[in-house]
């Protein structure tokens, strides 16, 4: 009897394990939340005193945990602005308590999110996408727009360029997400390998082509870029260039002319030896740091990479300097603004957590937020908010600043239109470059997935 | 008869067997289910439906041809990890069993890579393979050579299954030398005074008596290649360069969550789970031992008689 009894139980610790396990989160809110109202009692005098004004008092007295989640995590450079925020938001409102989860973002990360939306476990605030890599959350009518905000708490994105709330709207034109900044991709250059050998910084198809020609003549890899892993930068400035703003911006069912002139250039480019002889395999991280090891004379890269940029003396970012029969205009320049904070209505609707949120959101875009993100990135970032101007800037951060200032033309990269169909065509690139498939049959591939 | 009553134990098998349906048996239908329809992401949101595709991926999956260069790069790992890994493995392990001083240095110095991460190993190789400043550039250039591209499209399958191959040989090393160790010396004794050469003492009785470890270290490997993912993809991510390299892990692995092409993947993996399944059967058939088999056979056809006569008694 006594070894049944001992079965049984051993048995029902094991199902019970298991099964606690499986429900490990809903548990521990439940007790976090038991917690909160245990001590609510105590720092509700605080916390209406420090909430103030707005039209939720009735909430603001209650201690409250805000679950938010960004991409300022890992090693993104404005990790240490967000987290330094969050600390004073909570020490300026005592009853509020962030718990972040914040991470790098990649696509598992994104299907983390998408998951979390679908089934009922998203944040109260979320830092995201704006452009389609949203639809797929868009579509749950999960996330509150500026303007229900607005009907409450008038204040709300005050100090966020309208033009910069215009381009944060989500694909439905609804504009829910308040950014801090934008981003823009250019050409970096190494102007000291540039002065060693002679040449001007490439302003056209030309002189771009001397310069290739020459640094490989001279055993210095002329573009820093590896096709297998990303190549989205070329692919973003080949097809705008050779296709024209219309072309470009335009979703097609099939391969547009221009699109498939510009993707053939890299071709053109690898039989020139533009690219290092390992392309094909090495990564990102890889390709920069030969460039800046002076090993590669240019990269085209995003804004996010200024921050790795250590000879700001000897570095420049100028203006893609275009393609043979090009049809943009010279200048013109991928970038814009592709994330921001988005409130959920789970927290919209929680009278606790409504101040709490918008109180959290605002501290990261107001004026002094988003200047703290812009200054920490070098201050070449397109800031969503005026900014102070940064005194004694680098030669690099000046060619940044006359780069962008000097945009022929802003336009958003394809997969803010296309979505993961873009993935399709990165991956076809290396075999683009070397022939194998044509850049047609690489754009008809993608453009039938898209949805 | 160990145990008089079966209920407990069959009560201790529940909880494992639960488990195995949650998270394996269930998702395993489900992901056949999601080959037959247009995943747009990876879950269902509130509200979507996916679009039912017949069998679409199917059809892909037969014309693709990356599965096929992924099907061929597998195929070809199962033959390279049974010669190299099984049969280095076998020869170390008959050398190292024939030395007594340092035994337990050679076990441990074999068996090492295998406690290594395959991310650790990748990573290490990737930096003997660089084109620029890679080890084995450095000593070629050293000696005035000119640098070779050892992940070039000619030499990257060789240069991937180079480290895959070396870090399992310390594991069928283990196993085949277990196996030596369970060989009485008499056996090699008398074979020796009978004149039986060292040489022909490994053919003549280790083989011979290894052939059950032998072939279970052999079905181990074969379907142990199917798995190989992390080495590749950490020294070659992709299939780079230019898709060549890929493995139908890698593969799947590519199109689920670099292409976010969920669907198709599903249908990858349904075909990565059959040819496992055949394989290993496949295996199984080839390595089964005759006699066994002949036993067994007698025993299906005593049983079947034993019954027979019962009946007729009734």
């Amino acid at each position: 009897m006594k070894k049944k009894v001992l079965s049984a139980l051993l048995v029902g610790a094991m199902t019970a394990s298991m099964l606690a396990g499986c429900g490990n989160e809903s548990g521990e809110t439940a007790g976090a939340d038991a917690g909160e109202n245990a001590g609510g009692a105590a720092a509700e005098t605080t916390g209406t005193t420090e909430a103030g004004g707005g039209t939720a008092d009735a909430a603001t007295g209650n201690p409250v945990t805000l679950k938010t989640v960004s991409m300022f995590g890992g090693t993104d450079p404005n990790k240490e602005t967000y987290e330094a925020i969050n600390a004073e938001v909570m020490e300026q409102y005592d009853y509020i308590t962030i718990e972040d989860n914040s991470q790098t973002s990649d696509e598992e990360w994104k299907a983390a999110v998408n998951a979390d939306f679908s089934v009922g476990n998203e944040p109260d605030v979320i830092q995201f996408f704006t452009d389609a890599t949203a639809d797929s959350i868009i579509a749950t009518d999960k996330l509150v727009s500026i303007e229900e905000i607005r009907a409450e708490y008038p204040e709300y994105a005050a100090d966020t360029l309208d033009s910069a709330l215009a381009a944060a709207a989500n694909t439905d034109g609804v504009q829910r997400a308040v950014p801090t900044t934008g981003y823009w991709e250019g050409l970096y250059c190494n102007k000291d390998l540039f002065d060693q050998y002679g040449l001007e910084l490439p302003t056209d198809w030309e002189s771009m082509e001397t310069a290739i020609t020459t640094f490989k003549e001279n055993d210095i890899i002329p573009i820093a870029c590896s096709l297998n892993n990303v190549p989205h930068y070329w692919i973003e400035f080949l097809m705008l260039y050779a296709a024209g703003e219309e072309e470009y911006t335009s979703v097609p069912e099939t391969a547009p002319e221009g699109w498939v002139k510009g993707l053939e250039m890299f071709k053109t480019l690898r039989d020139m030896g533009a690219f290092p002889m390992d392309t094909d395999t090495v990564d990102d991280a890889y390709t920069g740091q030969l460039f800046r090891d002076k090993k590669a004379a240019m990269q085209l890269d995003g804004s996010w990479y200024a921050g790795n940029i250590e000879d700001t003396e000897n570095t420049v970012v100028i203006a893609f300097p275009g393609v043979p029969d090009q049809k943009a205009e010279p200048g013109a320049l991928v970038g814009g603004i592709s994330s921001g904070f988005y409130i959920t209505r789970k927290a919209w609707d929680d009278p606790d957590k409504r101040d709490a949120a918008v109180k959290f959101v605002m501290a990261h875009t107001s004026q002094a937020g988003v200047q703290r993100y812009w200054e920490a990135t070098g201050a070449v970032s397109q800031a969503a908010v005026e900014v102070t101007p940064v005194e004694g800037a680098t030669p690099f951060a000046e060619s940044i600043a006359a780069y962008t200032s000097s945009a022929s033309a802003i336009v958003a990269p394809t997969d803010s239109r296309i979505g993961d169909a873009y993935k399709t065509l990165v991956a076809e690139i290396v075999k683009v470059s070397t022939g194998s498939m044509t850049a047609e049959d690489a754009i008809n591939e993608a453009l039938a997935l898209v949805q | 008869m160990l145990y008089k009553k079966k209920w407990p134990l069959f009560l201790f098998l529940v909880p494992g067997l639960l488990f195995l349906l949650i998270f394996l048996y269930i998702p395993f239908v489900e992901n056949i289910k999601n080959s037959f329809y247009d995943m747009a992401s990876v879950v269902k949101m509130p509200g979507q439906e996916f679009k039912f595709i017949g069998i679409d991926n199917y059809k892909r999956l037969l014309t693709d041809p990356d599965v096929r260069s992924a099907l061929v790069n597998t195929l070809k790992m199962m033959v390279l990890t049974v010669i190299f890994e099984v049969g280095i493995a076998f020869v170390l392990a008959v050398m190292v069993s024939q030395v007594k001083k340092f035994q337990q240095l050679f076990r441990t110095v074999y068996f090492f890579p295998v406690v290594i991460s395959a991310t650790a190993i990748g990573l290490l190789f990737k930096l003997f393979y660089n084109y620029n400043g890679g080890m084995l550039n450095q000593i070629l250039e050293r000696f005035g050579h000119e640098p070779v591209l050892w992940l070039g499209p000619d030499l990257a399958f060789i240069m991937i299954c180079i480290p895959t191959l070396w870090s399992y040989i310390g594991f069928y090393f283990v196993i085949l030398l277990t196996g030596l160790s369970d060989i009485p010396d008499d056996i090699y004794e008398a074979a020796s005074i009978d004149g039986c050469s060292k040489f022909k003492q490994v053919f003549y009785i280790t083989l011979p008596s290894l052939k059950p470890v032998f072939f279970t270290s052999v079905t181990l490997a074969v379907t142990g290649a199917l798995k190989v993912f992390d080495l590749p993809w950490v020294l070659a991510p992709n299939g780079a360069p230019q898709g060549l390299t890929h493995f139908l892990g890698t593969y799947m692995y590519q199109t689920a969550y670099g292409l976010n092409n969920y669907d198709y993947a599903s249908t990858q993996a349904l075909l990565i789970v059959v040819l496992g399944v055949v394989v290993s059967k496949g295996v199984g058939a080839l390595t089964a031992d005759k006699e066994e088999k002949a036993e067994r056979k007698a025993k299906k056809a005593r049983e079947k008689a034993a019954k027979t006569m019962k009946k007729e008694a009734a």
